[in-house]
């Protein structure tokens, strides 16, 4: 990786920037017209390009753990910390942040809050929102502010954690985060079996109504199976669906799903449990941004409605894979090989006629122009333009890559 | 009449407008009673549309205007600062829609707490937040104060359940951010709008997560001898890595007065008792309550009984929810304190909070969410003697003064409302509160929404002809 200077979407080369203190960090944002920060740069290639010049803001030298007083399951950490190594540090104590990052190793904290990754546990677990407890920002007069706190419950002043999740750096850079975290379940296990078409919104209904209470109900297609490396498809789709408490209610729940799925005459199911769930976790994590995908696309649907976005879906030309996490509604939809700027545009369209939102993740940089990366403008965008002015009024976090005004 | 009046009861009708100085009574304060002020007029808008023309009428005149639910707030949330027109929601209790398919409900401001709960109950689906108040307030309350409660240890306080709302911008503009479905690009604005305390404008419909009922409760009463064994108890099962679905502490003096207004059978020479929950699937229930038992036993517990039927724990939550009301008993005036304290603190903060007790020559009993760090010391006092009011006051910031020290908050969640507005700036530096100002603006330029609330500085500008804050003492 080249430190000196980085390309966001073929912009640039910016300058780059490591600040090893927050005050030097407030110096460069003072001093800057515009500013670009980056984390493990995993994730730059979501959004526009910068509309201006400006300089890149490195964070990884940012990255210590300021507090972690484990008892308290709550840790405050510099938000330059790789998400690798801090679940590294939170298991020296028996715990976790129950968050699942692709690219882990290089992912920075920072950029993981700012593009509010998940992946398939939040069914079950939730998303950064119910871990982050308190923050810190560098605003735009180069300040360190901070909002929330670091006990687990706290409703003293506005909680502006909230607004920099997913905002995508545009209202401030992150410099510290304090953070919730949970004990490491006593046991996981998964439990996968195909089905086709035709039985795929039955079936999702039925697991709905469950006894069992996953912390992943998650839907992939043929394609993302083989590309995810899980197992030989049998069939069009496979349903991952898995646990993770303690052994006891585990061990029950497996065997209540088998019954369940029994009745329903689903039959081949394959099950993992404890170490050997690790690759199936780490597949499915890393299949939320798949290596090679040229065209990424998420949607979000109701949950009731996944069986027949995702079956659309797969009858696209071009072979996507498409991985759901069925019960939140959330579905992606990856093409290996990039389809002509006609084709995708087309194939944006289509599925945002049948979604609620949906989110270019990935395409080439020629094509961003012709899409509307961001979908169509919520109907909160005009709050949302005065919330960023009043933030950041001039303009100067991550101008022009977000939503339009922002 | 007023022009406000007739502008009002023009728009809204007669029905609805409240004005006479009796009628306006009950609306001069909430839970908290230290300070009380007259608002001029209460409406009870039934639509969103009504309280769009409410707003306008109040910006066209001037006039500051104040979102009120139950008015259970306990930290002057509903106190009409600077007089001006009080909106209340009580007449909005629709439930508009439940989806269990989609996990989510509809329902309007007004909707008591409880009776969304109750509501779902056929269905085996309910709403996690349950702050002891649920019997009155009002979940446009719950989202204004982003209230938490015994089970919100393990369920997430309300900003964890809320998808997103409908508000009535401080201008008069309607906007809806969030919805049942998840992940939409851009800002978090429910996130941020929930906890607001009515800054933000009016929340007139909420899209509320549901959350499935538990198969199963296994309730123990962990019975210790001091407050200490039992705080030890709290610090050694969340450091154990036990996340019960609730776990609430009372001490000897709040037990006294909850056994004689519900007979639940106490023990009244105990120093302290902890209510311990876990819930969820049946399978694994027992072993976690074992554990559970082991460490409260390994702290000294005297004995650690089972609620064995669900009646025995319907009364047990009933004794732990309507603690306040028990309180009455003990004196004539009480005042509920809310602080957070990091958990493995409690045992520290609560020998401080004895201290301060007899500093003062105060009585003090706690009933709190302990497995939160959650504090809630109760100061009994007479309000009569005012000399009895300015030792509570002083108690009462010497215990939220310790909270800061101990790395922890002054409110968990009854907000800072008017009642904490002093302890902003020892929490936050005036860097941090100009960026929540900033937000503020966002939402509310003029400060007429709720003004002097929350902020040291917060609509300092709306000056009312009226008397603006005394106090009630
Ligand atoms: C006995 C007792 C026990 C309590 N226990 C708990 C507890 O366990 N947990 C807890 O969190 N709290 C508790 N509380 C505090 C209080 O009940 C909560 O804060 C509750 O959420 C307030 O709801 P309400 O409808 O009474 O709101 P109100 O008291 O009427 O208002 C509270 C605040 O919300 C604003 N507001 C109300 N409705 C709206 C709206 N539609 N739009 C915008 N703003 C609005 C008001 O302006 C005010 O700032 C308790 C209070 C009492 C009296």
């Amino acid at each position: 990786m080249d430190d000196a200077s980085c390309q966001i979407d073929g912009i640039g080369p910016l300058p780059v920037i490591r600040p090893t203190s927050v005050v030097e960090l407030g110096e460069q944002i003072r001093q800057a017209e515009a500013v670009f920060p980056l984390g493990g740069r995993t994730q730059l290639d979501l959004g526009y390009p910068p509309s201006r010049d400006g300089i890149a803001l490195d964070l990884t030298r940012l990255d210590q753990i300021i507090d972690y007083p484990a008892r308290d399951m709550t840790i405050t950490v510099q938000a330059g910390i790789r998400l690798a190594q801090l679940q590294r540090v939170l298991a020296g104590e028996g715990q976790r942040l129950p968050l699942d990052v692709p690219r882990a190793e290089q992912a920075t904290l920072g950029g993981v809050l700012a593009t509010n990754t998940s992946g398939s546990r939040r069914y079950g677990a939730g998303t950064a929102r119910d871990y982050v407890i308190g923050i810190s920002t560098v605003n735009d007069e180069g300040q360190e502010t901070k909002a929330g706190g670091r006990v687990v419950k706290n409703v003293a002043g506005y909680d502006l954690c909230k607004l920099h999740l997913g905002a995508l750096g545009t209202l401030g850079v992150i410099s510290q985060v304090t953070l919730k975290v949970r004990p490491i379940p006593e046991a996981s296990a998964v439990l996968m079996f195909g089905c086709e078409t035709a039985a795929l919104p039955t079936l999702l209904e039925e697991l709905h109504a469950s006894q069992t209470r996953p912390i992943c109900l998650d839907l992939l297609n043929a394609a993302a199976v083989r590309h995810a490396g899980l197992l030989q498809p049998k069939q069009a789709w496979l349903l991952v669906i898995g646990f993770e408490d303690s052994e006891t209610a585990v061990h029950w729940q497996m065997q209540q799903l088998i019954r369940e799925l029994t009745r329903l005459n689903v039959v081949g199911t394959e099950a993992a449990a404890g170490a050997a769930t690790q690759p199936v976790w780490q597949s499915l994590t890393e299949l939320t941004a798949p290596t090679g995908a040229g065209f990424s696309l998420q949607a979000g649907v109701l949950p009731s409605q996944v069986a027949e976005f995702a079956a659309f879906a797969a009858g696209l030309p071009g072979d996507p894979l498409i991985h759901a996490h069925a019960g939140n509604g959330l579905v992606r939809v990856h093409w290996l090989q990039t389809p002509d700027a006609s084709t995708a545009v087309a194939h944006r369209e289509t599925l945002a006629a049948r979604a609620g939102h949906l989110t270019v993740l990935r395409c080439p940089s020629a094509l961003k122009p012709l899409l509307p990366l961001w979908g169509t403008p919520r109907a909160d965008a005009e709050l949302m333009r005065q919330v960023k002015h009043a933030l950041d009024p001039r303009g100067r976090f991550n101008p022009g890559r977000f939503l339009q005004g922002i | 009449m007023s022009v406000l009046l007739e502008r009002l009861i023009a728009t809204l009708g007669r029905e609805a407008v409240l004005s006479s100085p009796a009628e306006l009574l009950v609306y001069e304060c909430d839970g908290y009673t230290i300070e009380k002020n007259r608002p001029d007029v209460v409406v009870f808008p039934t639509s969103t549309e009504q309280i769009v023309q409410i707003v306008r009428v109040c910006n066209e005149l001037e006039v500051p205007f104040l979102p009120r639910g139950a008015g259970t707030s306990l930290a002057g949330g509903v106190l009409p600062v600077g007089g001006g027109v009080v909106i209340s929601l009580a007449r909005m209790k629709k439930i508009r829609q439940v989806d269990t398919r989609n996990r989510y409900a509809i329902v309007e401001p007004g909707v008591v707490n409880l009776s969304l709960t109750n509501y779902l109950k056929p269905h085996g689906w309910h709403f996690a937040p349950d702050p002891s108040s649920q019997g009155a307030c009002t979940i446009g309350g719950n989202v204004a104060t982003n209230s938490g409660g015994p089970h919100t240890l393990k369920y997430g306080v309300t900003v964890n359940h809320v998808l997103g709302v409908e508000l009535v911008l401080p201008d008069g503009r309607v906007v809806t951010t969030g919805g049942p479905i998840e992940d939409a690009p851009g800002y978090d604005l429910t996130g941020v709008i929930v906890g607001s305390e009515g800054t933000f404008g009016i929340v007139s419909k909420i899209w509320v997560r549901l959350t499935r009922n538990p198969e199963a409760y296994r309730t123990l009463l962990g019975v210790f001898e001091t407050v200490d064994d039992a705080t030890n108890t709290i610090s050694d099962l969340i450091g154990a890595g036990i996340i019960p679905a609730a776990l609430e502490m009372l001490d000897a003096p709040i037990l006294s007065a909850i056994e004689a207004a519900f007979h639940f059978g106490f023990p009244l020479d105990a120093g302290a008792v902890l209510i311990m929950e876990v819930d969820g699937l049946a399978a694994g229930l027992d072993a976690d309550a074992e554990r559970i038992e082991k460490i409260a036993r390994r702290n000294r517990a005297r004995e650690v009984r089972r609620a064995n039927t669900e009646a025995e724990r319907a009364l047990l939550w009933k004794s732990r929810k309507q603690a306040f009301g028990a309180v009455g008993r003990l004196a004539p005036s009480y005042c509920t304190q809310d602080g957070v304290v990091p958990r493995t603190k409690l045992p520290e903060m609560l020998r401080k909070i004895q201290y301060i007790g007899e500093r003062y020559n105060l009585k003090i009993c706690n009933v709190f969410h302990a497995g939160d760090g959650n504090i809630h010391p109760i100061l009994l006092f007479d309000e009569r003697d005012a000399d009895q009011v300015q030792r509570v006051l002083k108690a009462s910031h010497d215990i939220l003064d310790e909270c800061i020290r101990l790395g922890g908050s002054v409110t968990g969640e009854h907000g800072i409302g008017v009642e904490k507005i002093d302890f902003m700036p020892k929490l936050f530096s005036p860097e941090d509160l100009a960026m929540m100002l900033r937000l503020r603006a966002a939402f509310n330029p003029y400060g007429r929404c709720s003004p002097r609330k929350m902020l040291p500085t917060a609509g300092a500008c709306i000056e009312q002809s009226k008397v603006g804050r005394r106090a009630a003492l």
